[in-house]
């Protein structure tokens, strides 16, 4: 006998859905055979430093920051959003086909620049790409799960951002994250978490950054008038390229400062829970 | 209004049976295979992909001739490679036994990547693993060049491999939904890129499906490119035949019979 009411029960079993998607991830087909994949589930207190790098980075990539703010603002409101991070070990090839795709023209030298440069990239790296393959698809699966349990879900490289920085999955060499829930419409597409958190003034910006094609003016002079505003013409603005020393500054600052502090503020708690645990 | 003459005329017999191959009963079945097929290069155009960029392209092959070509292409590349031979030569099999082929390929992971610099492809922290091994100009990359020697002319952007995998995922759990037997093989992917299908595509995955009794990807013997069910087939029809022939009687005179025994003779 029972009788659940409210919404508690159902931000909880995201939990125990996240741990169904997880066996999806797990018998999702293979195109080698031979890729280790590794699933793990966070959520609570422990969203905590993916949060905190996220929030770093966000001020670097309007992506991130758009994943960083979702995520954080659902777990500050207690609604219980759930990490489901994947990682696979995409280096070493044990496949020996030499098939070219990874640029190298055989397994052996690829697993040769590997060993240098294992896990550095921001998603981790490098990558066997039928490995890649075999990973992916099982995100894939793992998103797919997510829908036919109706639970609103995205895939972000933002959190496999994070994930491959606090050394998430540590045996696995490239790293992903899949958001989970709250149980509710629309979290992670149209985003109710970002309302209000942006000017008209920034959306054209962005856009003007992103597309500046869209606005060209008659590009026969060589150098054309950009269309930035509905008088275009009074007076005429132009674009120009340059180097930014500010936003260098602005990523060495956050890459090499903001992040190292807080992965030595994470780094034995998230290490000391993989102590003893084998598989 | 015009009616929907389709309807007027509803009604038919369908008799489905998977045996013998290629008989009207067993192309009925290939259809709905087919249609299943078309269902999963849907999803595949669905998945989700970085930044939401389309760079899915996808190519559905059927019939006697076209999959007995692709498997003969793998059977050519099995013999290229020791790693590949066994594995690709079974693959051969499982693809003759196949009622439709999905190819799917990524037309960016080799021409324009993502660009984020992930590191996935290289494991730095820019792209330039990438582009300091391609023909480019401004990062724009030239790839009329095709006379690569490699399989497959890497290096690619592994974040655009990646977008084929969720596009194979979604094709899988599609099949997997809809109980088609499917699997993903690099043989037939590598067999259909030389073959020109997906010719846009820098990587391209091969999913074979069936909607047999038996999953033709799965529990398959050792030996599998000599041991299998048409090797079997055909070698019963060579000993049948001959036994047949060293037994020869007419039978509208005489037919043996068992003899009877005394008892029954009383």
């Amino acid at each position: 006998m029972g009788h659940l009411i409210g919404k508690q029960y159902c931000q909880e079993h995201v939990l125990e859905a996240a741990k169904s998607i997880a066996l999806a991830v797990h018998k999702a087909p293979m195109i080698t055979g031979k890729t280790e994949v590794e699933v793990e589930v966070i959520w609570g207190e422990d969203l905590e430093p993916i949060i905190e790098v996220m929030g770093a980075v966000g001020q670097l990539m309007r992506y991130v920051y758009w994943d960083y703010e979702t995520i954080k603002n659902c777990y500050e409101k207690g609604e219980n959003p759930v990490i489901i991070a994947i990682g696979g070990k995409t280096a070493p090839s044990n496949l020996a086909w030499d098939c070219g795709s990874c640029g190298f023209n055989t397994c052996k030298e690829f697993n040769k620049y590997a060993k240098d440069v294992m896990g550095g990239g921001q998603l981790g790296g490098p990558s066997c790409n039928w490995k890649a393959l075999d990973l992916h698809i099982a995100c894939d699966w793992a998103c797919a799960s997510a829908w036919q349990y109706k639970i609103d879900n995205r895939i972000m490289g933002s959190v496999g951002f994070a994930l491959n920085a606090l050394d998430f999955i540590p045996n696995m060499n490239t790293k992903i994250g899949l958001a989970l829930g709250p149980p509710r419409d629309l979290v992670y597409y149209s985003r109710d978490e970002m309302h209000k958190s942006m000017t008209y003034e920034m959306d054209k910006q962005d856009i003007f950054n992103c597309i500046p094609n869209l606005f060209t003016a008659f590009p026969g002079g060589g150098t054309p008038v950009y269309k930035t505003k509905d008088e275009w013409w009074a007076p005429p603005e132009f674009m120009s390229i340059g180097q930014s020393p500010e936003a260098m500054e602005a990523m060495q600052q956050i890459m090499f400062e903001q992040i190292p502090e807080i992965i030595a503020k994470y780094s034995d708690k998230i290490q000391d829970r993989y102590k003893g645990k084998k598989e | 209004m015009k009616k929907y003459e389709e309807d007027l005329n509803f009604r038919g017999e369908e008799y489905v049976n998977e045996w013998t191959p290629w008989s009207p009963q067993d192309i009925r079945r290939k259809k709905g295979s087919l249609e299943a097929a078309r269902l999963m290069l849907n999803s595949a155009l669905t998945a989700p992909a970085a930044g939401g960029v389309p760079s899915t392209e996808a190519c559905i092959v059927y019939g006697q001739e076209e999959i007995e070509t692709i498997a003969r292409k793998i059977e050519e590349i099995a013999h290229q490679k020791k790693s590949w031979k066994e594995p690709f030569l079974y693959e051969a099999v499982m693809v003759r036994d196949s009622d439709v082929i999905l190819f799917i390929g990524n037309t960016r992971c080799h021409e324009s990547p993502l660009d984020a610099g992930c590191g996935q492809c290289g494991g730095g922290l820019d792209c330039s693993y990438f582009y300091d091994q391609k023909e480019h100009k401004y990062g724009i990359v030239d790839t009329s060049n095709r006379s690569s020697d490699k399989d497959i002319d890497g290096p690619l952007c592994s974040a655009r491999v990646n977008d084929l995998g969720y596009a194979v995922g979604s094709a899988l759990w599609t099949a997997h939904t809809l109980m088609v037997d499917a699997r993903p093989f690099a043989s037939v992917g590598l067999a259909g890129m030389q073959l020109g299908y997906c010719r846009g595509s820098g990587m391209v995955v091969g999913v074979p499906m069936a909607t047999k009794a038996k999953n033709p990807y799965v529990d398959v013997n050792v030996d599998y490119h000599l041991i299998n069910k048409d090797r079997v087939l055909d070698h019963t029809r060579k000993i049948y035949q001959t036994t047949r022939i060293i037994r020869g009687f007419d039978y509208r005179k005489w037919i043996p019979k068992p003899e009877k025994s005394d008892e029954e003779d009383k």
